[in-house]
């Protein structure tokens, strides 16, 4: 008896773990779709993405979108890449700008040319929308791939009080390296061998470091990669190594600079302490300091030692290979709405970053915003000089095989000539797959 | 494991010497079909997401592509090859050694002090039992959040109160001399409180008339620590050594949030270096090798620790 009674329990609980699995049967309505976003700078961005998605369904009846929250850039790939894998890709997602090319190269991206098309619009009407500065990262051999949602650029942010106080005119920021560097001296505050105050702070842990010694790079009249093909990094090069030269002097000749890696949020939060009286930062930091700043602070473009130049950050909107016609067709619909002009400003506004659209800066609110906050109009400015974000075979160890290097050079480790060699061969290594089926796969 | 405990049901003891192999054994898995049938659900799950993703990662170690475009193809043993052969690699084991003992060590001699001085259960005790538990209840990921900010250059927490008194403030997280120390400080400091519950329910074996015949005897405290209370609490000790070597591989949430393996691989440990293969690199093939690996090993380090356990406990 007892052993039927085992049986029955046995049976009982394994029919109840079949119920709770069994799939309930699809509801026939609207085309359902899903967006994977990710969240990179604080947790308001979810709210302000449910506000954004809910409009979106209200004004689209045939359609149902669902964000999906995917965590950081990098989660944000893995989850789109396991979904793939898995056959169930989601319509949409917005995805870092630098990550395309290696998932194109993957074939793990539907290609928008026909989307446009159908639409009766050329690629140059759909893509004249935008920042040309944008296009390099949404393009990939001629065609679209990515449609950009919200981008930055680096900044020079000054803490103008600080300014006044060491008798520099803070409405005449510095323009060239040589300024800079003067400034940064003028404002670090030594007590005995210890320093209280620092001159300038720049930004470096994996993913931020690649992106400064990418502007530093640009400013010095370089080169981070090849933009026209994914199997050359320029590493080894004098303007890069000039560029990591002053980064180091920055250090440790002029002692303006804190020695060692200091991630992006250790150096927003030196700055608005008053530790640091400099900082080169995101765009997409303007909000957070404008929101915590004390005092008086004032942004600038990056400066220059060659030209002004500046790389692009931030996110483009995609869609995973393998995505049915119709849901192609309501992503479709649902990118272009939220790229509009109308959206891609207020975006902006609750965001920070910059609206991709450039006719959003010609909406009434934002007018009036920028009339607000001309701050947010010299990242806008800033965008003339601004070129793409690197992105090769591999982004993103190729991006470390550089970061690990400068990160030695910054803690005093190695010197910028060394390191740079060093950061190239890893490079070059990471980068020998890709070549032996392109470049050199000869006849 | 539980898979072992249905064969070992002494219902198959009833069963006819004399008979069949075969109808021995079927009518032995006759008597436990019960017990196999309770198993069953948590066989499925286990199956679905634990063996099921194991065999996966067994599978996935043994291909692998040239170039991007080319197909996945059987490479055997190349993938554990590569792995073996990454000076990265041999950088996280060593890391995740260091960090290992270093983590361990530390933290298992506080459990100890913590759980001989609060052996007593009273008030206070109780109090500050909680207080010491405390930081394990906070989870990993919150954890690092928090001491991202007492870790901060400059500004932090820690700097306030000790940059007065150092010359050169450190880059605590930004050096890579020092970065791994930060982060074994973290770990130190959560587990400590988990393992002195082992040490307290050790403590509680301890016989009382054997302590109060050494006290009768005239042993001295440290005389009845080194000859009574540490031979007893040697199961304790096996067991904590276990799970805190299993913790230092697994248990690297603060790793992701707080260095992602930086600066320079400084802090890069074993498993942090599977999710770069994975993720950073795409590189399914050999990030599964590197997980074989690493269960390979853990599996060992687990199965001889239990092993000499089950020795010492079997012993006279």
């Amino acid at each position: 008896m007892l052993f039927t009674r085992r049986l029955m329990l046995g049976l009982a609980m394994a029919g109840s773990i079949v119920s709770a699995l069994a799939v309930p049967a699809m509801a026939e309505g609207p085309t359902e779709i899903d967006l994977f976003f990710p969240v990179p700078v604080d947790g308001k961005l979810a709210r302000d993405m449910g506000t954004l998605i809910k409009e979106f369904n209200d004004t689209h009846p045939a359609i149902k979108a669902t964000a999906v929250y995917t965590g950081s850039y990098d989660d944000t790939l893995i989850k789109t890449r396991a979904s793939i894998k898995a056959g169930k890709p989601p319509a949409a997602v917005i995805m870092s700008a630098n990550f395309l090319l290696d998932m194109q190269i993957e074939n793990e991206l539907t290609n928008l040319d026909p989307l446009i098309a159908a639409d009766g619009t050329t690629k140059e009407q759909f893509l004249g929308q935008f920042f040309p500065a944008l296009q390099g990262n949404a393009v990939i051999n001629r065609s679209v791939y990515g449609v950009p949602f919200h981008n930055s650029t680096p900044l020079l942010y000054i803490n103008a009080d600080k300014a006044k106080e060491a008798g520099l005119d803070p409405s005449k920021p510095p323009q060239t390296w040589a300024e800079l560097t003067d400034w940064a001296k003028k404002l670090t505050k030594r007590e005995g061998d210890k320093v209280t105050q620092w001159g300038i702070a720049i930004p470096c842990a994996y993913d931020y470091c690649g992106w400064m010694m990418e502007t530093l790079t640009m400013t010095n009249g370089g080169r981070y990669y090849n933009e026209e093909f994914g199997g050359e990094v320029y590493y080894d090069t004098p303007s890069m190594l000039g560029a990591l030269t002053w980064w180091n002097d920055l250090v440790y000749k002029h002692k303006v600079h804190a020695p060692g890696a200091t991630p992006g949020p250790a150096v927003s939060t030196s700055f608005i302490s008053g530790n640091a009286a400099m900082m080169m930062l995101s765009t997409g930091s303007l909000t957070y300091v404008r929101d915590n700043a004390k005092f008086n602070y004032k942004v600038a473009f990056i400066p220059r030692n060659v030209r002004n130049a500046v790389p692009i950050g931030g996110a483009s909107l995609i869609v995973p290979a393998g995505v049915e016609a119709d849901k192609q067709k309501a992503a479709w619909t649902l990118i272009k709405w939220m790229t509009s002009p109308e959206k891609s400003a207020w975006w902006s506004r609750a965001t920070g970053y910059f609206a991709p659209n450039m006719a959003a800066y010609k909406t009434p609110d934002m007018v009036d915003f920028l009339g607000k906050n001309p701050d947010a109009k010299t990242a806008v400015e800033q965008l003339d000089v601004a070129k793409p974000w690197f992105a090769t075979y591999k982004t993103v160890p190729v991006r470390k095989n550089l970061e690990d290097e400068v990160m030695l050079v910054l803690n005093g480790k190695k010197q910028p000539k060394e390191a740079l060699v060093a950061a190239q061969k890893a490079a070059d290594e990471t980068l020998k797959p890709y070549n032996a089926e392109t470049s050199l796969k000869l006849p | 494991m539980s898979l072992a405990e249905p064969a070992a049901l002494p219902v198959a003891a009833s069963v006819a010497p004399r008979l069949h192999v075969l109808k021995r054994f079927s009518s032995r898995f006759k008597a436990s079909l019960p017990a196999y049938l309770l198993l069953l659900p948590s066989l499925i799950f286990l199956a679905l997401f634990t063996y099921g993703a194991m065999g996966r990662v067994f599978i996935d170690a043994l291909y692998q592509r040239a170039t991007p475009k080319a197909p996945v193809r059987f490479v055997g043993l190349d993938n554990v090859n590569a792995v073996l052969a990454d000076p990265a690699f041999a950088g996280a084991v060593i890391n995740n050694l260091l960090y290992a003992v270093g983590t361990a060590i530390p933290s298992i001699a506080l459990a100890l002090l913590f759980a001989l001085a609060l052996a007593r259960t009273h008030a206070v005790n109780s109090a500050l039992r909680a207080a010491l538990f405390l930081p394990v209840l906070i989870p990993m990921v919150a954890a690092s959040a928090l001491f991202l900010f007492i870790f901060l250059p400059n500004v932090g927490l820690l700097d306030h109160y000790i940059g007065r008194l150092l010359p050169v403030l450190p880059n605590w997280l930004g050096d890579p001399d020092i970065a791994l120390y930060a982060i074994m400080v973290i770990t130190i400091w959560k587990n400590a409180g988990y393992y002195m519950l082992f040490f307290l329910a050790g403590l509680q074996a301890v016989p009382e008339d054997v302590m109060e015949a050494a006290h009768l005897d005239g042993a001295g405290p440290y005389q009845r620590f080194r000859h009574i209370i540490l031979p007893e609490l040697k199961p304790t000790f096996l067991f904590v050594i276990v799970i805190a070597t299993l913790n230092a591989v697994t248990q690297v949430d603060h790793v992701f949030v707080m260095t992602k393996g930086g600066p320079s691989n400084a802090t890069n440990l074993v498993l942090f270096y599977i999710y770069q293969q994975a993720v950073e690199h795409y590189d399914i093939g050999k990030a599964s090798a590197a997980t074989l690996l690493t269960l390979a090993a853990l599996m060992g380090l687990t199965a001889l620790s239990f092993r000499t356990m089950a020795n010492r406990e079997g012993g006279p």
